[in-house]
């Protein structure tokens, strides 16, 4: 089966990850404030309203040029390493070979670890990111729809960022707190948590009503 | 405790800091392009640039130390976050005179990724960049990578900036910054927190009788929490660890740089700096340049950075040279 996605489809999965997003700023920024500067919440605002901005009406009408501009935006947020981490991701995506979704997701991972060497289990948003793309992965290999494969990458990526809570952070300036990080899940595992939550429902509200699921 | 700082809106602090750091110097520096603090008076075509990049909220650090003799641009982030590699971009065209950039990046995890991203960029666009880490923070353990840049950027701004001044070409430059790098370390201790401008909540918490070694820029924790002892006490403590980790011999050049937080008083920076000049002189070690005063700052943070540096004949020239950034005048 076919996932390929368009660049509206990619729109709407951007409008319901920043209402995702939106909803629990606050929530995130609190997190921050136990192994960070507090400020992640805030970090996330700016980049969902660049993302936004880079799929609003007017902007180009292909998928990768949208991708190229918005993961240049977003690294214009200046929020530190989440927001470079994600105009990385965002922005690697346009290099992939085709439109599937599948393919989109490994070329921003595989972009995103050009730029670090963290792995699972570090305690950052790669926690949650690549049990996700895991997931798309293994619902493309059993021909499943772009619903049931966005729906899968939320629980996984929900499930990973929920296990940060327990890891010691290696990683970034958390890093330095060792011992300290532990009880408090990753501010980024959980944004990166609640992209693939706002992609999920974006996804099967639509097409839900479309009727095409 | 309720945050007290003279402050308009949260989202504002960045842009009107420096707003009021350029008029506050308008001889020396001006705002460039997207927030970029640049020489007021660019530097002659045919010599090489140098940037740099950082977080705000640590004034004057970074932006404070642009001027002729050491930084042509500088990049200021949002309150302690790194700014991202478009503005970096563009101050390295900025700042690009024909004969090369160097970059001078302090090792924190988001500084370097916006830097690395920024090194792709501009050699994508064929710029003439080389890129210098500072690492001389000894709380982070032996790896490199691990050891976090505090103020040994000072150093490293003064003399890359002073050769580059000379006309020394890139490469130069960029030995230059690395030899300056190589031989300098840093320890700091706190023993207060600061609280986050945009935020309010504290960076860290610390007892009312503790203080604690290797704490980061940003109240990141070291590894030495112990109850709070002198200043002659602290200065011993630190002073031994940063000259065993630099191994320094008797009769060896040193400068040293005693960096206020930001709450910790010159009262005090004097007197541990008296103590370090003591030890020194029992070791045979020559103190040959020192410097006391806030360079980098973390709000209200209450302790101080301690650097040694090795110099030689080069670089301690490289250090006397003139410079008229607005935070280190040199005549």
């Amino acid at each position: 089966m076919s996932n390929s996605i368009t660049k509206d489809d990619f729109a709407r999965m951007i409008a319901g990850a920043a209402s995702a997003i939106r909803e629990q700023h606050a929530m995130l920024s609190e997190l921050d404030c136990a192994a960070g500067d507090g400020d992640h919440g805030s970090t996330m605002l700016r980049t969902m309203d660049r993302l936004e901005a880079a799929f609003a009406p007017g902007s180009p009408e292909d998928l990768k040029t949208c991708l190229k501009d918005a993961g240049w935006s977003v690294l214009g947020v200046d929020g530190g390493a989440s927001s470079s981490l994600l105009g990385v991701f965002f922005g690697g995506m346009a290099d992939a070979a085709d439109d599937e979704l599948i393919v989109l997701f490994e070329a921003g991972l595989s972009a995103l670890r050009k730029q670090t060497k963290a792995q699972p289990g570090d305690k950052t948003m790669m926690d949650a990111l690549v049990p996700a793309v895991l997931a798309i992965r293994a619902a493309a290999d059993q021909e499943k729809s772009t619903s049931e494969a966005l729906h899968d990458a939320a629980l996984a990526a929900h499930a990973g960022a929920d296990a940060t809570r327990n890891m010691t952070a290696r990683h970034g300036r958390a890093k330095f707190l060792g011992e300290k990080t532990r009880g408090h899940a990753d501010p980024g595992a959980t944004s990166v948590s609640l992209l693939f939550e706002g992609f999920d429902k974006s996804w099967s509200n639509w097409k839900g009503e479309a009727g095409n699921a | 405790m309720k945050m007290k700082k003279f402050i308009n809106k949260p989202e504002n602090i960045v842009a009107e800091l420096l707003e009021g750091l350029a008029l506050s110097h308008p001889a020396q520096i001006r705002l460039a392009g997207n927030h970029l603090v640049a020489r007021a008076v660019p530097k002659a075509k045919g010599k090489v640039g140098v940037v740099t990049l950082g977080g705000s909220g640590h004034e004057p650090g970074l932006s404070g130390f642009v001027g002729e003799g050491m930084l042509d641009v500088s990049v200021p982030g949002e309150i302690f976050a790194a700014p991202g590699a478009p503005r970096c971009l563009e101050a390295i065209r900025l700042a690009n005179y024909g004969a090369g950039v160097l970059f001078i990046v302090l090792n924190h995890a988001g500084d370097v990724l916006s830097a690395n991203l920024t090194m792709e960029m501009a050699k994508r666009e064929g710029l003439n960049v080389k890129m210098t880490l500072t690492h001389e923070d000894i709380s982070g353990g032996t790896d490199p990578e691990d050891r976090r840049g505090l103020v040994g950027f000072l150093p490293v701004y003064k003399v890359t900036g002073a050769a580059a001044e000379e006309g020394q070409p890139l490469d130069a430059c960029f030995e230059i910054a690395e030899r300056m790098g190589r031989n300098m370390r840093t320890l700091a201790v706190a023993v207060q927190t600061a609280t986050h401008p945009s935020t309010g909540q504290p960076i860290f918490e610390l007892g009312d009788d503790e203080m604690e070694i290797g704490m980061g820029q940003h109240g990141e924790a070291g590894t030495g929490r112990m109850k709070l002892k002198t200043a002659d006490e602290t200065a011993e403590i630190m002073l031994d660890s940063l000259l065993k980790d630099l191994d320094v011999k008797s009769g060896e050049e040193l400068l040293v740089i005693v960096n206020g937080a930001g709450a910790t008083t010159l009262m005090e920076l004097f007197i541990l700096f008296r103590r370090v000049d003591q030890i020194l002189k029992g070791k045979g070690i020559k103190l040959a340049r020192g410097k006391v005063g806030e360079f980098i700052t973390t709000q209200e943070q209450a302790g101080f950075q301690l650097m040694i540096a090795r110099m030689d004949r080069e670089l301690l020239r490289l250090w006397d040279a003139p410079s008229n950034a607005p935070y280190f005048v040199v005549r």
